[in-house]
């Protein structure tokens, strides 16, 4: 029996299972995206009192393992069946799919509450102070001058969380979700060929690696100001600090 | 208030605390138009945090700012904080106030023209067109036209703080504030950015400027401040304020500064 055997055989599967993981973590990335933006934003400005409940919420979810979370959202709701049920919400809780992008959400959310947060601390002051003197009111600050270079300066960090988050979505195949976890279990338990493992593992580095280089470019993009000037070859002078 | 037509900016009993410490104890200003007034005065003697308060990049304690049509009055919430009456009239009135800044503070992320037109077409709601040509207009006024596509990362600091004061002009503001726009300058930079403020003087500008410049002070300015331990110590036009010192801490200063 060859290595390869087994690919040759379930390839289709295991494709399949990736394109459910891409859609796992990409629905839950992009929706955490969105709802952490205002809560960050809040997170920043708001009174040490009001922003209680959210540093609460943020422990939590940082806190606790993301198969426990899951394992909450799934099997949690079927004990409120009837109330879920009264209000319309069971046919989204029923399905497991929903409840893993639902989980992957909330436990996205509050890590890039806390990175959006930094990126918005490491925002410089005069850079404000600028857009204030010219008479910018808090949208326009925000939305030309502060969130680019929040994005700027978060962007590599929220990389890393998105990378986190593709790994950790493994944890969906348990809920029965055949994302390429999922596929790779279901293949191992027909033909008990451990190489499918090995495999799963080469298609999620490969995912990550090209992840990686996207990202990197996207980097690039962004940073035009910052290209291009330090002589080729030139240390970063934080790389001579040993 | 001083109903003088000629007069621009009427700045009326600045305080300002930070936490138990008096920076400012009542210091009041009135600009009238073409007025170039430099404001001297040692570390310390608060006077670009009073420059600041003209703007409300620092929140005064108490005071009144007039500028045309802008009343800005100080009111305490209910903490006990000092904020402004009415916020977007502070946000009009910064359109009418043109700020350069020591540290230039040019947005990195933007190009220079794109820095220059940002105001205009923000908050002033100019067409792109309309801005970019008066932004390129200006860029020429400050000897940067060939300069507009770089980044402020790819120009020398001399070259940040005239597309600085070509990004304030660009808003056709009534006054011009300066913040020590020299301090932060390689001393062969420093020439540059005074040619450009000199002809705007000479255009007949309103600019309040502070700065350690004394040749500035002396040539170019119609009226000279001297601040001490955050009030107004001595006042007057430069030819009779640097021939003759009033009082002993201004005439201590020019003795250490020249």
């Amino acid at each position: 029996m060859a290595f390869t055997d087994v690919l040759v055989n379930f390839w289709p599967r295991l494709l399949h299972g990736l394109g459910l993981t891409l859609l796992l973590t990409g629905v839950s990335a992009v929706l955490a995206a969105a709802i952490s933006l205002p809560l960050a934003v809040f997170r920043t400005n708001a009174s040490a009192k009001a922003q209680l409940p959210l540093r609460v919420y943020i422990s939590f979810m940082r806190g606790t393992p993301l198969l426990g979370q899951l394992f909450l959202i799934y099997y949690g709701s079927g004990q409120f069946r009837p109330a879920l049920q009264e209000v319309g919400l069971w046919t989204f809780f029923r399905d497991p799919f929903n409840c893993a992008i639902l989980a992957f959400t909330l436990n996205s959310v509050a890590y890039q509450i806390e990175i959006l947060r930094g990126g918005l601390m490491g925002v410089p002051a005069g850079q404000i102070e600028a857009a204030k003197a010219v008479g910018m009111n808090r949208l326009q600050a925000y939305r030309r001058i502060i969130l680019p270079h929040t994005y700027r300066i978060a962007q590599p960090a929220l990389g890393n969380e998105i990378i986190l988050l593709m790994k950790g979505s493994a944890v969906a195949s348990v809920i029965t979700i055949f994302d390429l976890m999922g596929e790779t279990k279901t293949i191992f338990a027909k033909t008990f060929d451990f190489s499918i493992y090995l495999w799963a593992a080469v298609i999620y580095l490969v995912l990550t690696a090209v992840f990686v280089r996207a990202w990197r470019y996207l980097e690039k993009l962004l940073n035009p100001h910052l290209a291009g000037h330090a002589p080729a070859g030139a240390l970063h002078p934080v790389m001579g600090m040993r | 208030m001083n109903n003088d037509v000629s007069t621009t900016l009427v700045v009326e009993d600045i305080h300002k605390s930070f936490g138990p410490v008096e920076v400012l104890k009542g210091i009041s200003l009135i600009a009238r138009e073409h007025d170039v007034i430099s404001i001297l005065g040692a570390s310390g003697s608060g006077k670009s945090t009073f420059l600041r308060c003209i703007n409300l990049l620092e929140m005064p304690t108490s005071g009144r700012i007039h500028l045309h049509g802008d009343h800005i009055e100080i009111v305490k919430d209910r903490h006990g904080n000092s904020r402004p009456k009415d916020q977007r009239q502070v946000e009009h009135m910064r359109t009418k106030l043109g700020m350069v800044f020591q540290q230039f503070n040019l947005w990195t992320h933007m190009t220079v023209l794109e820095n220059v037109m940002e105001g205009p077409v923000t908050v002033l709601k100019q067409p792109k067109a309309e801005a970019r040509e008066r932004a390129e207009a200006m860029l020429a006024r400050v000897g940067l036209s060939e300069r507009k596509n770089f980044y402020p990362s790819g120009l020398s600091g001399g070259q940040q703080q005239r597309v600085a004061i070509a990004r304030a002009l660009c808003m056709e503001p009534d006054v011009m504030l300066f913040d020590e726009p020299t301090s932060a300058l390689d001393p062969e930079l420093v020439g540059e950015v005074l040619q450009v403020m000199r002809k705007l003087a000479e255009e007949g500008r309103t600019m309040i400027v502070v700065t350690h410049e004394m040749g500035f002070a002396r040539d170019v300015s119609t009226e000279v401040v001297f601040l001490h331990k955050g009030q107004i110590e001595e006042q007057g036009p430069p030819e009779a304020m640097f021939k003759e010192q009033k009082s002993d801490r201004f005439r201590q200063f020019l003795s250490k500064v020249r």
